[in-house]
């Protein structure tokens, strides 16, 4: 009997119970060698196999078929099988061989590409990452893979979908780095830029003996949502950052501080004549857009700094101090701003005054009862997690050895609540 | 302009008054005000020894107006000829430059003279030292090393004058010795520009153990608070300078004169002081027999205190171009101006729930847009808890609520917590997993 | 393709759903190799994001509309302009866009029910950030002419300022729920014990 059938006859024998699932785990991994040799034999047998069914024997076969380049007419009859595997195949099955599993949906991911069409491996990868994952909080090398493909077929918001999970556990750093970089450009496209710091912060905090690229050009976006978000960015790292961070990659992004710098004189024209000045190298950075919108964030931000000031100004004032052209102009400004909720005022058109007014939020509603309500239920979870990972560190053998052994490098700031939230 | 009844009741007459332009008693008052030109000669007969030599050719320097230029350099000129500096006076001879006629010009004559005795002399010192150095006499090489501070000093190679001076240190027997060198030392210091020396040897002064001659003991506030002034600690220079003690006179004229600590401790004082500090300086006898000297000081302190602050500022205004001639102040006089004027802007303001900007505006003698850009600095600043009606030109006081800031501060904390224990729990686990690039590296 | 879902909202009017809707069937056609684009209702897709606001995803969706589709279908560019003005805040263009463009059977309700939704919003907008405001101003934002406008304001409680010919605008009270039940007292207690362990 060919060997080949003869293992096929074993998968479909061996797919039932979970005893038979790894005896055959077994023989297929004594079987990887010969069935690479094979590639090319294997994608009719795929037919006799029934994905759902005999998915690890499918995924084994399936990841030894795929030959790594591959020509647009390969791709197209191999990303519909595999597509179908990736719906159709047991979470319990494949996560024996998260390997094998990973492989395949890469090539997914590189075929997609390939055919110029991200947006066929979208669903797929998110059903595939979601069968990967232990938990939510689970960050697997399939998140970043998922987020890109969103974001090349311009899917945002289903790329937000994702980053509304909390992860923790992490494999590789590499996967948190690129799940951190290309969500922080999906939010920034969406324009949640908390979320988007939040995520490219983790990045450049992250630890790291050596700058990688990765790390200076989130750093990059860093700066500019900072700017957008807050109208402020620190030139200094926070101290857990790692001192690779703190001390080298300024100096990778040296246009960005300048341009930090400049927005903080609070003066347009010459953020304006700076960003004109050195156009090219944002443009070079993909990131002209988003300096575009620190720009305009700065009208919004003069405009705020007046609300503290003033109780009333007429739209002339407005329009001289933030240098606007007209009236009408800082009417507009003044008016999106208030849509948006950004500030709290009334324009008064009759005699071209805008009357700034404290915010009327009186945290007394039940809305917001149940919003401070829910913060704290957050805010309790967060901190029973950090106790009780302080504690399992606390255990951890190869930990304890490790700080003894080099206390300086391994520092219980790391773990540590700190002080000012001692709750 | 509604008064807040409890702190302010009893001003709001006198701003109103002040506010709304001239009384007959500002007018009686602006007849002591000398906002004239400097008399240089009555200014000059103030100092002795090098600082006054010093600040005729400081004042040459600054003035624009030849006349009074040349006034201070032929002072300076007759004054230099008195003592042995001919370095000196070689460089005022150039700035005089033949403008006063041929008993102003180069005095070669003189020079080689001076110079010639001055070397004579260093080499009767040198023979006197090691004479004394061999014998060992300690008291007898103090003196020696004294007298070379003093030879240094009067030919004005300060850096040598202050080592000697030094070196007596360790020939000092008695407390008195030892205040003797930080009198030297701190006099050579000031004319050096080297205020940390002051600094330190006006305190190694007051370390001696028996107490201190009064004429000392203000000497050395003085010096202090000439030290304090140039490291802009305008705070603490103003209270060594309120401390300085009527002993003073005319003791120190190589250094300061008394009317210098009215001025120097008054401008000080207004510029950092609170209206309860500044109340005990209008109290202090003893400072105010300094004020006395200086009238216009006297004047727009009190004029301060009792928020006459139109007739305040226009004290300053008339004082500023001679401050500007004084040696040690002018670099300061641009900054303390900055914040007595904010400091007034402020206790203008403070007790009250609204304010009139056009009755403020004319107060401060400005416009009512220069004032609205000023009191929009400071509230940007926070030193102002208000916001600008600019619609009907009042000024209203902002009470924070504070429940809503509690709850708002709340809110953010909690975000913040929130957003650094999830980053924290996701470093530490790059960490625990023991898989960050470095180990990455070692397999 | 199967539209059953979209065509089911569109009819009960749910177009809040259809943004979801669209975007699911659009990922599961795709993974399935569909090449969907030629007939992929575009118009009905943008004006859904359009519906709940959701501007960036109508803008992320039109950067992705394939050329020749957006040359041959002036229904979907139609669409888009409304979203333009939207993203460009430029209030009235709105309303022109709306306005500028004859609808298909399909879509007129979708649109005639956003059209209502914004002047509405429109209302609310200028309610929260007028005291007064032209006759003018007003009939742009609301995308009427001056005397709907007017009449339109008016019901609502404004008036005309006889000097100015300005509208006057009147603010509602807002009234909100600040009762809290008996479970808050006890979260509270959980809270305080929290912190003393």
């Amino acid at each position: 009997m060919d060997p080949l059938e003869a293992l096929v006859a074993q998968i479909q024998g061996l797919s039932s119970t979970s005893g038979d699932i790894n005896r055959l785990h077994s023989v297929l991994k004594q079987a990887d060698e010969s069935l690479r040799s094979e590639s090319t034999r294997l994608s009719p047998i795929l037919s006799q196999l029934d994905p759902s069914i005999h998915s690890l024997g499918f995924l084994y076969i399936l990841e030894a078929s795929m030959p790594a380049p591959v020509t647009r007419t390969q791709a197209e009859t191999v990303v519909p099988i595999v597509t179908r595997f990736i719906g159709a195949c047991s979470t319990e099955q494949i996560r024996l061989a998260p390997e094998k599993f990973l492989s395949v949906c890469r090539k997914l991911k590189d075929q997609v590409m390939l055919l110029e069409a991200p947006i066929r491996g979208v669903a797929p990868l998110f059903t595939a990452l979601r069968k990967l994952q232990v938990s939510a909080e689970h960050l697997t090398p399939l998140h970043s893979d998922f987020l890109l493909l969103c974001l090349l077929a311009k899917c945002y918001k289903t790329g937000l979908s994702l980053l509304e999970d909390d992860v923790f556990e992490v494999d590789q750093p590499r996967d948190l780095f690129l799940y951190c970089y290309y969500g922080g450009m999906i939010c920034i496209g969406q324009k949640q830029f908390q979320k988007a710091l939040d995520l490219l912060h983790n990045v450049v905090t992250a630890p790291m003996s050596t700058i990688s690229a990765i790390a200076v050009e989130a750093y990059k976006k860093y700066i500019l949502v900072s700017l957008v978000r807050h109208g402020q960015f620190a030139t200094s790292l926070p101290k857990y950052s790692s001192s690779a961070a703190q001390r080298n990659l300024k100096n990778f992004c040296q246009p960005y501080v300048d341009l930090a710098n400049s927005y903080g004189t609070g003066k347009i024209g010459e953020l304006e004549a700076y960003v004109q000045a050195n156009a090219e190298k944002f443009e070079s950075d993909n990131n002209l857009g988003l300096v575009k919108q620190v720009v305009s964030s700065m009208y919004k931000r003069n405009i705020q700094r007046l609300t503290q000031t003033y109780l009333t100004l007429s739209l002339q004032d407005i329009a001289n101090t933030v240098q606007l052209n007209s009236p009408k102009e800082a009417e507009m400004h003044v008016l999106q701003m208030i849509q948006d909720g950004e500030i709290h005022a009334t324009i008064n058109q009759k005699d071209g005054m805008v009357r700034f007014l404290e915010d009327p939020e009186q945290y007394k509603t039940c809305e917001m009862i149940e919003h401070i309500d829910s913060s704290i239920q957050r805010i309790m979870a967060l901190s029973r997690k950090l106790t009780a990972m302080d504690e399992q560190i606390s255990c951890d053998q190869l930990y304890l050895s490790k700080a003894g052994r080099e206390r300086q490098r391994y520092d219980f700031d790391d773990f540590d609540v700190p002080q000012k939230f001692n709750i | 302009m509604d008064g807040d009844d409890e702190t302010s009741g009893p001003m709001i007459d006198e701003i109103y008054a002040n506010g709304g332009g001239d009384d007959g008693e500002k007018r009686s008052r602006r007849a002591i005000m000398s906002g004239d030109q400097l008399d240089i000669e009555a200014y000059a007969a103030l100092y002795s020894g090098r600082t006054k030599i010093m600040r005729l050719l400081f004042i040459a320097d600054k003035m624009s107006n030849a006349g009074t230029q040349l006034e201070a350099l032929r002072m300076a000129y007759d004054e230099i000829k008195k003592g042995e500096n001919t370095q000196l006076f070689r460089e005022v001879v150039q700035k005089i430059d033949g403008r006063l006629g041929p008993n102003y010009a180069m005095d070669a004559a003189w020079c080689d003279a001076v110079d010639r005795r001055a070397e004579q002399k260093k080499e009767k010192l040198e023979n006197e030292l090691n004479a004394y150095r061999t014998n060992l006499i300690k008291e007898s090489i103090r003196m020696g090393y004294n007298d070379f501070g003093d030879f240094y000093y009067a030919h004005g190679q300060l850096g040598e004058a202050f080592k000697n001076y030094v070196r007596t240190r360790d020939y000092c027997t008695t407390s008195k010795h030892i205040i003797h060198m930080c009198m030297n030392a701190i006099l050579v210091s000031i004319e050096m520009g080297q205020f940390p020396h002051v600094t330190s040897y006006v305190s190694k002064a007051e370390q001696a153990p028996e107490a201190l001659d009064a004429v000392i003991v203000a000497k050395l506030r003085c010096a202090a608070g000439l030290a304090n002034l140039e490291a802009k600690k305008y705070k603490l220079a103003a209270r060594k300078f309120l401390e300085t003690g009527p002993e003073l006179g005319h003791h120190y004229n190589e250094v300061i004169a008394q009317q210098d600590v009215a001025t120097y401790g008054g401008l000080c004082a207004l510029a950092t002081f609170d209206r309860a500090e500044l109340k005990a300086i209008i109290d202090n006898s003893n400072f105010r027999n300094f004020l006395e000297l200086v009238p216009e000081v006297r004047e727009l302190i009190n004029d301060f205190y009792s928020s006459h602050y139109a007739s305040c500022l226009e004290y300053l205004g008339n004082l500023k171009a001679n401050l500007l001639l004084d040696i040690h102040l002018h670099d300061h006089v641009e900054t303390l101006y900055d914040q007595i004027r904010h400091k007034a802007l402020i206790q203008y303001t403070h007790p009250f729930v609204s304010v009139d900007l056009n009755m403020m505006a004319n107060a401060f003698k400005t416009t009512v847009a220069g004032l609205e850009k000023e009191l929009e600095a400071l509230i940007t600043d926070n030193q102002i808890q208000a916001r600008i009606d600019s619609h009907n030109k009042i000024l209203y006081a902002r009470h924070a609520d504070q429940r809503n800031a509690t709850f708002q501060r709340v809110l953010e904390t909690g975000m913040q917590f929130d957003r650094d224990a999830r980053s924290m729990l996701l470093r530490s686990n790059l960490i625990k997993h023991d898989f960050n690039l470095r180990a990455l590296r070692k397999l | 393709m199967d539209f059953s879902a979209v065509r089911a909202a569109l009819d009960s009017k749910s177009y809040d759903k259809i943004a979801d809707l669209c975007d699911n069937l659009m990922l599961q056609v795709a993974a399935e190799g569909i090449a969907f684009q030629d007939d992929w209702p575009y118009a009905i897709h943008l004006l859904s994001h359009i519906y709940i606001h959701d501007i960036n995803s109508a803008r992320f969706l039109w950067k992705s509309i394939p050329s020749s589709i957006k040359e041959s279908q002036p229904e979907v560019t139609a669409a888009w302009r409304i979203g333009q003005n939207l993203w460009l805040r430029d209030y009235a263009g709105v309303h022109e866009a709306i306005r500028g463009f004859d609808w298909s059977q399909d879509l007129q309700g979708l649109v005639a029910s956003f059209s209502e939704l914004y002047t509405k919003e429109m209302f609310q907008l200028l309610l929260s950030a007028y005291s007064t405001i032209s006759i003018r101003d007003t009939a742009l934002f609301l995308g009427m002419n001056e005397d709907d406008a007017t009449n339109y304001v008016l019901r609502q409680g404004w008036t005309v300022d006889p000097a100015s010919q300005m509208l006057i605008v009147k603010k509602h009270a807002v009234v909100t729920e600040q009762k809290l039940d008996h479970s808050k007292l006890q979260r509270l207690t959980e809270y305080v014990f929290h912190l003393e362990h």
